[in-house]
């Protein structure tokens, strides 16, 4: 795949679906802090994770919704390769 | 050591957001002034629809008073719940120092009756417009009539019982009731109360199969309980939350002790059974008054449910008659609910406040666009009447049956 999530648009989504503001800097700087220490629920996440399904026109992989840290989602959601469908 | 019997229950706080006003004292102004603030609907989405006159909510800015994730997170039940909430903890002085130590010491009861329409309309045309995928995980809790307790107690920290009464409109006494129990069974705070929001599309016309709903396009003449033009009940929205507390520990922190739940009860009688809610409203009443040890002369004010449908409007007065004999033909009657609306279980826990604040201000507010009564009461119209008052007795109806009945005392002095 050739879309890569950015700290940027990660915080925008938490803007949009949880309406969390998040300053992505910050997020990308302490990439282990917990999604618990900007407000993040695990509904949250779950709203986050359908976002981008819906975005990509793919499923993520079934872990994405318990990443317990900014750094580990986009870990997990870029470095995933794209199987057939 | 007190024991369950002796822990009283106190008022020490009132938080309204309301169509006349957000805040208590905003709120008292308007209504003893006796101002209707009855109106077009004007609500998105409502305007084309039968109903036309309703009370909105229209001087409240949510940004002012609850963080944006909760904006997002939350339907607008819940946003008027959780301002309202702050406003009873602010005029209570109860902050978080207080019971920052004892957590469990505090606990909240909300009653509902729709829970979050508007939030879980926007979600369900998400799921009929574009698909399951695209229906936000919010609306799992958002729509859900228990979503204002949960989220004032983990906004506020609070851990101690908390509960959701629904048990129609008149479960707004109800949960005032409940908090009083958890009161006697140790709980020292309670922050109680309701607040609704039918006015969005699907909640109106889910109101529409109401045939008690008015449908009158004029705001002077659309909700005129206990007169001849009677022609059914105008909707609202907001509501009232309050601070009660144990009498001993509000006293002992200093805290202003505005009223004592004396007593309550309740009873069910069924759906659009008017006639049949004379006798439940009456066994309500005598259950309130017993459990306050009060005798029917004591009570010095009824606020009226004033449901606006003749038969509902004769049924009160019969069951007010019923249940206080002679004194029920002089006792003032007021029901200020009328220059506002309904706001279902918001409505009664409104006129508990109001209950308040008139003993407080010694002024019985009046009965907004009602003048001819065709009823055997003294109802209070025009303007509010001075009047010293000790007791006050609040009832309940909802439409679906369900009868209440709150007598409220005025605080007398702790010994010394």
């Amino acid at each position: 795949m050739n879309a890569q999530l950015t700290y940027e648009e990660l915080a925008a989504l938490m803007k949009n679906g949880a309406g969390l503001t998040v300053d992505p800097t910050e997020m990308a700087s302490r990439p282990g802090s917990a999604f618990d220490e900007y407000g993040l629920d695990s509904l949250g996440l779950l709203g986050i994770v359908a976002a981008l399904e819906n975005r990509y026109g793919r499923p993520l992989p079934v872990d994405a919704d318990r990443c317990k840290t900014p750094g580990e989602f986009l870990e997990l959601v870029n470095n995933t390769p794209v199987t057939g469908v | 050591m007190n024991t369950p019997a002796h822990r009283r229950s106190v008022i020490t706080g009132i938080g309204v957001v309301a169509p006349n006003g957000t805040g208590a004292g905003a709120f008292w102004k308007q209504t003893q002034e006796g101002v209707s603030v009855l109106d077009r609907v004007s609500r998105e989405g409502c305007e084309n629809l039968p109903l036309r006159v309703a009370g909105e909510v229209r001087d409240f800015d949510p940004v002012t008073f609850i963080e944006e994730r909760f904006l997002v997170q939350t339907d607008r039940f819940t946003h008027y719940a959780m301002a309202a909430a702050d406003l009873a903890l602010d005029d209570a002085r109860l902050g978080r120092a207080d019971y920052e130590g004892a957590p469990f010491k505090v606990g909240v009861v909300t009653a509902a009756g729709s829970g979050g329409g508007e939030f879980g309309q926007r979600e369900l045309q998400r799921l009929w417009g574009e698909g399951s995928r695209f229906v936000g995980p919010y609306q799992s809790i958002a729509w859900f009539y228990a979503a204002s307790t949960g989220q004032i107690s983990i906004r506020g920290g609070f851990k101690g019982p908390c509960a959701v009464v629904a048990s129609d409109e008149a479960g707004g006494l109800d949960a005032l009731m409940h908090a009083a129990r958890s009161i006697r069974r140790g709980t020292d705070a309670v922050v109680v109360g309701a607040a609704e929001a039918p006015l969005a599309p699907y909640s109106v016309v889910c109101q529409l199969g109401y045939e008690d709903l008015s449908l009158c396009d004029e705001p002077t003449r659309a909700y005129r309980p206990f007169t001849a033009d009677a022609c059914g009940f105008v909707p609202a929205e907001g509501g009232a939350m309050l601070v009660v507390e144990e009498e001993t520990t509000a006293r002992d922190r200093g805290a202003r002790v505005r009223a004592e739940l004396a007593g309550h009860a309740a009873t069910f009688t069924g759906a659009a059974r008017w006639e049949e809610s004379r006798a439940g409203l009456a066994r309500a009443i005598e259950g309130a008054l017993r459990e306050a040890d009060c005798a029917p002369e004591e009570i010095d004010v009824v606020f009226a449910d004033a449901m606006g449908v003749p038969s509902a409007d004769r049924a009160e007065a019969l069951a007010i008659a019923d249940a206080l004999g002679p004194h029920g033909r002089r006792v003032p009657v007021t029901a200020p609910k009328t220059g506002t609306g309904r706001a279902y279980c918001g409505a009664p826990v409104l006129d508990t406040a109001a209950a308040v604040l008139a003993m407080e201000h010694g002024l019985i507010p009046p009965t907004p666009n009602v003048f001819e009564v065709c009823h055997d009461l003294d109802v209070v119209t025009g303007r509010a009447r001075p009047a010293e008052l000790r007791t006050a007795l609040v009832l309940s109806r909802g439409l679906m049956g369900s009868n209440a009945a709150l007598v409220l005392r005025r605080p007398t002095d702790p010994p010394v």
